[in-house]
């Protein structure tokens, strides 16, 4: 069984959720992929928008988050963390 | 006098050569693991930092010190009919010989330290290694394979250590880096011997060549891994 996840691996689902619904997701949708909270999703949201890693948008009556090139850079940042962490035993 | 040359003439260079590879190589792993450091703040990685910057100061050290002797400080002798090389340290004898230490106190702290990400250590042990490894480092400058021998049984710890990690997760770069690890520990075993023959220090080096480009190759494969596209998650 996985341990807990830290900050930076719930960024990393965060960001690879969103990647997984091509880019941009509505915010209930994410909080079930990343399995979050609520209150603890608000925080990270505007955290990742605050960093530009994510941006806020509204289409239509719905709220979508959206990933930026940013944001796209850090999750491949991330991936290859995961790798080396993999390799090195980490 | 302390022995500070183990290379054949016609090797001169070559080994600087290669050094310098094991130098990039080292330095491209940690300057990634400080990047990564900086992201996660995890201590595995800031020792995993510092045990690369450290193996990499002590081959900018002996680059340094055979530069030196090689293109200054050399003169050839001919004794009876056998030619061979004998080292005069003139004013570049402090240098050389201090340049020795310091890569030989860096080679066994970086590896020390790696190895300590691994196998956790109180602060106690670590003041005692500290000191075994200083005592080493004195011991070698007059029997010069003490350090190779200390080189190579935490190598030898280190590579056990990625291979069990290999057959824990089978992912193919922890076997490529275990193997590389294992091959520099081989070459440790060659550098031992250099008394016998200088040729060993020619196997040598060119086993650690091999050793280092294998660690290159297995870190460009993390990054190729890491950069693929197609992965829907973060967590596999």
């Amino acid at each position: 069984m996985e341990g807990k996840r830290t900050r930076i691996d719930i960024i990393g689902d965060m960001l690879s959720s969103i990647v997984g619904k091509g880019g941009q997701i509505k915010p209930t949708h994410l909080m079930y992929k990343s399995n979050m909270s609520h209150g603890q999703m608000k925080t990270y949201i505007d955290d990742l928008v605050g960093k530009e890693l994510i941006k806020k948008v509204k289409k239509g009556n719905y709220d979508y988050v959206i990933m930026t090139d940013k944001g796209h850079e850090f999750l491949q940042k991330l991936r290859e963390m995961k790798e080396f962490e993999k390799a090195f035993g980490l | 006098m302390v022995q500070v040359v183990f290379s054949p003439k016609w090797f001169w260079g070559k080994d600087i050569f290669i050094d310098s590879i094991a130098l990039l190589v080292l330095l491209c792993i940690a300057i990634f693991a400080t990047k990564y450091y900086r992201i996660k703040k995890s201590r595995n990685y800031l020792y995993l930092a510092l045990s690369f910057y450290l193996i990499a100061l002590s081959f900018f050290s002996k680059i340094l010190i055979n530069f030196t002797i090689y293109f200054q400080v050399l003169h050839t002798q001919m004794i009876g009919s056998i030619e061979y090389t004998q080292v005069i340290l003139k004013s570049s004898e402090i240098l050389a010989v201090s340049g020795l230490f310091f890569y030989r106190l860096f080679t066994l702290l970086g590896l020390f330290v790696l190895y300590s990400i691994y196998e956790k250590q109180s602060k106690a042990n670590i003041i005692l290694m500290i000191y075994f490894i200083i005592v080493s480092i004195f011991f070698s400058k007059e029997e010069y394979y003490i350090f190779y021998l200390t080189g190579f049984i935490l190598l030898g710890i280190i590579s056990n250590r990625y291979y069990q990690n290999y057959r824990k997760n089978k992912e193919s770069t922890s076997g490529m880096l275990a193997a590389s690890f294992s091959v520099i520990a081989l070459s440790q075993i060659f550098f031992m011997f250099v008394n016998f023959t200088k040729h060993f220090y020619v196997v040598g080096e060119a086993i650690q060549l091999i050793g280092y480009i294998g660690l290159l190759a297995a870190f460009v494969t993390v990054l190729k891994h890491g950069r693929e596209k197609n992965k829907n998650r973060y967590h596999r």
